[in-house]
């Protein structure tokens, strides 16, 4: 492995066909940090953790998982990987405890000691089944068929399953979609606390907000490019000193975007469904001109929000376009 | 080893699941019960049972002292009530013609029979004539039908013996022979015997009950329901492979496969404990349908050598033709319409020659036929163990059952591993 990366992406290319899901993508990730990919749907983000976790073959490039190559050693990367898939795969006429004892097994985890690369031994799958049950608070639960679970439940399993052979490196992709505000910041905690013992996490997601809160470090990726890579604090230097103004009109108004468009301070104006997010000079100058020409148009502004440079103002001023939920 | 564990995953999920339950055990059994009620218990021991019909018997004949006492009616009597026809008939002997008429008519008995007098000497009577009246309750059928028919040879052969009797008396003397009384009446008795000698003897001759197989060897006559159990068992085999199989889509559509294919696990080792399952559950299935068929319906599976080899054959094919059929298949979707139809279609033609089991000429197209399909090979080798047939007989059929095995299993091999490359 060199030096500290436990993951090392080289100029990776993906093409199903005449569509290139993924254009020559390379980045590292270090040892013991949270690394996130950030991008809307389509971006290729899916592709690369499939590449990772050696599902599908690259068209080119190769990548090194903990010092092994995706394309020659394909069983010790994914020995040393756990995957959280983006759908729930779980077995829903088993119980967790089933679940998790399948899985474990289909790990290599058995009844007895098992070698481990820390000095830490952990007991039994058995043992190995209640610790992972503990974390992912589904003790009282475990006999329970899956089908029964609430979805959040469903999720908390689904990364309970990548955890139980203590993988040196755990890949999430989109692990919180669709579900609730609570869920979704047990399973955040649930990756800190993952990341605080150690475990180097991988985690994609189109939440710029969970790159935020989570990372050390995000690609930022967009039709099979990493279009931005750094720290949050490199990354929203793109933007400069540029304020993000999210406006909500009465109704969407061809003309006034383009007033607004033309007018001085500002860069980049992005509209859907009478909700527009503009990137500006500055707020305290440009937002009267604003309210000036949607008077003028006769548009009521609704509502206004000034944010400071964030990383979605990153993708928008690199790509023109916002980073919505699809 | 992992193998194992994913083949006793499926296995567990398999016995978990109602439709497996259902179509893999309760509807074969539940099938051949319907047959089996139907029929009244038919085919536990081969044998088609009639009903025994209640006779009221009235002799009002009087023996021919010129013919040592000779008695038609007495003679009808006795044999009427002989062993070989008490199963078929219970005799009892009335005070006269009106009451047993009355039995009749009271549903205590299903025939009257009124042998008249004068029966004896019509016999001895060139130009004698006289009938044995029989009166039966007329909702009943096959008895009445039965002992007529019983009762009109005996009075063939009575009537045979009159004309033995009056072509001797009539054509002797021209021989220079004197015919008397004794003569006469020897004539007759050996006539009698010689007609009765025609058949297997006595009773025997007149009534052959067989079962609608139309099979004469009762020792390995087969039974209806069995060879139903036998048809619906390979029927609902081959819907267990395929649905078994069928999992590997399932588990495709709901992204368990590829989490499988995450782990450090082979896919040969995925797929082959897929594939494991698949055989030990068609291999459960016939564990547990056989016995219980055997001991709620009486059915005979045959010798249980060749019956093993039919056995372990069928399991090997239909587990075979059932990841074959899966590996063609796009998505569960397809899955629905194949197992919904063409699955049903090929197991209806294998197992057709059940249906026409009580054809009495089949052509040979119609008996061939089902052998174009896997279900008829293994309706084939079913059918000659439970016929009697022993290791050499069911040897050929177990043989074409396993080649045919080995290609469907190839291909499917081949196809997913393409499919998962």
């Amino acid at each position: 492995m060199n030096n500290n990366k436990a993951i090392q992406v080289q100029d990776l290319h993906k093409n199903f066909g005449d569509v290139y899901a993924v254009q020559g993508v390379s980045f590292d990730v270090q040892a013991g940090e949270i690394f996130s990919l950030l991008g809307p749907n389509g971006a290729g983000k899916t592709t690369i953790i499939s590449m990772l976790a050696c599902l599908l073959e690259p068209t080119q490039g190769d990548a090194l998982v903990m010092g092994h190559s995706i394309l020659r050693e394909p069983m010790a990367v994914k020995q040393a990987i756990g995957v959280v898939p983006q759908e729930i795969a779980l077995y829903e006429d088993l119980s967790a405890r089933e679940n998790l004892t399948f899985w474990g097994k289909m790990y290599g985890l058995r009844g007895g000691p098992l070698k481990q690369r820390e000095p830490l031994r952990f007991p039994s799958l058995s043992d190995r089944v209640d610790e992972v049950l503990e974390v992912v608070g589904l003790k009282d639960r475990q006999k329970g068929r899956v089908s029964k679970f609430s979805g959040g439940m469903k999720r908390r399993l689904n990364i309970g399953i990548a955890l139980l052979h203590r993988p040196e490196v755990i890949i999430m992709d989109e692990p919180t979609v669709g579900i609730d505000p609570q869920s979704r910041r047990n399973i955040l905690d649930n990756v800190k606390e993952m990341n605080r013992q150690g475990t180097t996490v991988l985690y994609t997601t189109h939440y710029m907000e969970e790159a935020q809160e989570l990372s050390d470090h995000v690609a930022i990726m967009d039709h099979g490019k990493v279009i931005a890579y750094g720290t949050h604090d490199e990354l929203v230097k793109i933007v400069g000193e540029l304020d993000r103004i999210d406006l909500t009109i009465s109704a969407e108004s061809a003309q006034v975007i383009e007033q607004w468009q033309a007018t001085e301070g500002v860069h980049q104006i992005t509209a859907e469904d009478g909700e527009l997010t503009l990137l500006v000079d500055d707020s305290n100058i440009v937002l009267p001109r604003l309210f000036e020409s949607a008077t003028q148009a006769g548009v009521r502004i609704t509502s206004v929000e000034i944010q400071e440079p964030n990383l979605e103002a990153v993708f928008l001023h690199l790509t023109g376009r916002a980073l919505r939920d699809e | 080893m992992k193998i194992i564990d994913v083949a006793l995953k499926d296995m567990l999920r398999s016995f978990r699941n109602m439709f497996f339950l259902m179509f893999g055990l309760g509807v074969p059994l539940l099938m051949s019960g319907i047959f089996y009620f139907a029929f009244g218990g038919l085919g536990g021991d081969g044998g088609f049972e009639v009903p025994q019909t209640r006779v009221q018997i009235v002799n009002l004949d009087e023996p021919v002292a010129e013919y040592g006492d000779f008695s038609a009616g007495q003679m009808l009597v006795e044999f009427l009530q002989t062993e070989e026809l008490s199963d078929l008939m219970a005799i009892t002997k009335a005070p006269d013609a009106a009451s047993a008429r009355a039995a009749v008519d009271d549903q205590e008995a299903g025939v009257a029979l009124i042998i008249p007098a004068g029966l004896s000497a019509s016999v001895f009577d060139p130009a004698g004539e006289t009938a044995i009246e029989m009166y039966q309750d007329p909702t009943l059928t096959l008895g009445p039908g039965i002992v007529k028919s019983i009762v009109s040879q005996f009075v063939d052969t009575l009537a045979g013996s009159k004309i033995a009797a009056n072509v001797a008396h009539e054509r002797l003397p021209e021989q220079g022979v004197t015919v008397d009384a004794a003569i006469l009446q020897e004539i007759a008795m050996q006539y009698s015997n010689w007609s009765f000698s025609l058949g297997e003897g006595g009773a025997d001759a007149l009534l052959d009950v067989r079962s609608p197989l139309g099979k004469k060897d009762t020792d390995q006559m087969v039974g209806i329901v069995g060879l139903i159990m036998a048809g619906m068992m390979i029927f609902y085999a081959f819907f267990t492979g395929a649905a078994s199989a069928g999992t590997i889509l399932q588990e495709e559509e709901s992204g368990t496969l590829a989490r499988l294919f995450t782990t450090p696990t082979p896919q040969s080792t995925i797929l082959g404990g897929k594939f494991i399952a698949v055989f030990a559950l068609i291999a459960v299935q016939l564990a547990v349908l056989m016995p219980i068929s055997s001991v709620i319906f009486g059915t005979d599976w045959g010798a249980p050598l060749p019956l093993a080899l039919a056995a372990l054959a069928l399991v090997i094919l239909a587990a075979s033709f059932g990841i074959f059929i899966v590996s063609l298949l796009k998505d569960t979707r397809q899955s629905g319409i194949v197992y919904g139809g063409v699955m049903t279609a090929l197991g209806l033609l294998g197992i057709s020659s059940v249906f026409t089991m009580n054809v009495p000429y089949v052509s040979p197209i119609v008996e061939t036929l089902p052998l174009i399909v896997p279900q008829g090979w293994a309706m084939r080798a079913m059918r000659l163990v439970m016929e009697g047939g022993g290791v050499s007989d069911v040897l050929l059929t177990v043989g074409v059952m396993l080649a045919l095995s080995l290609v469907f299993f190839l291909i499917g091999v081949f196809m997913f591993k393409k499919r998962f490359a």
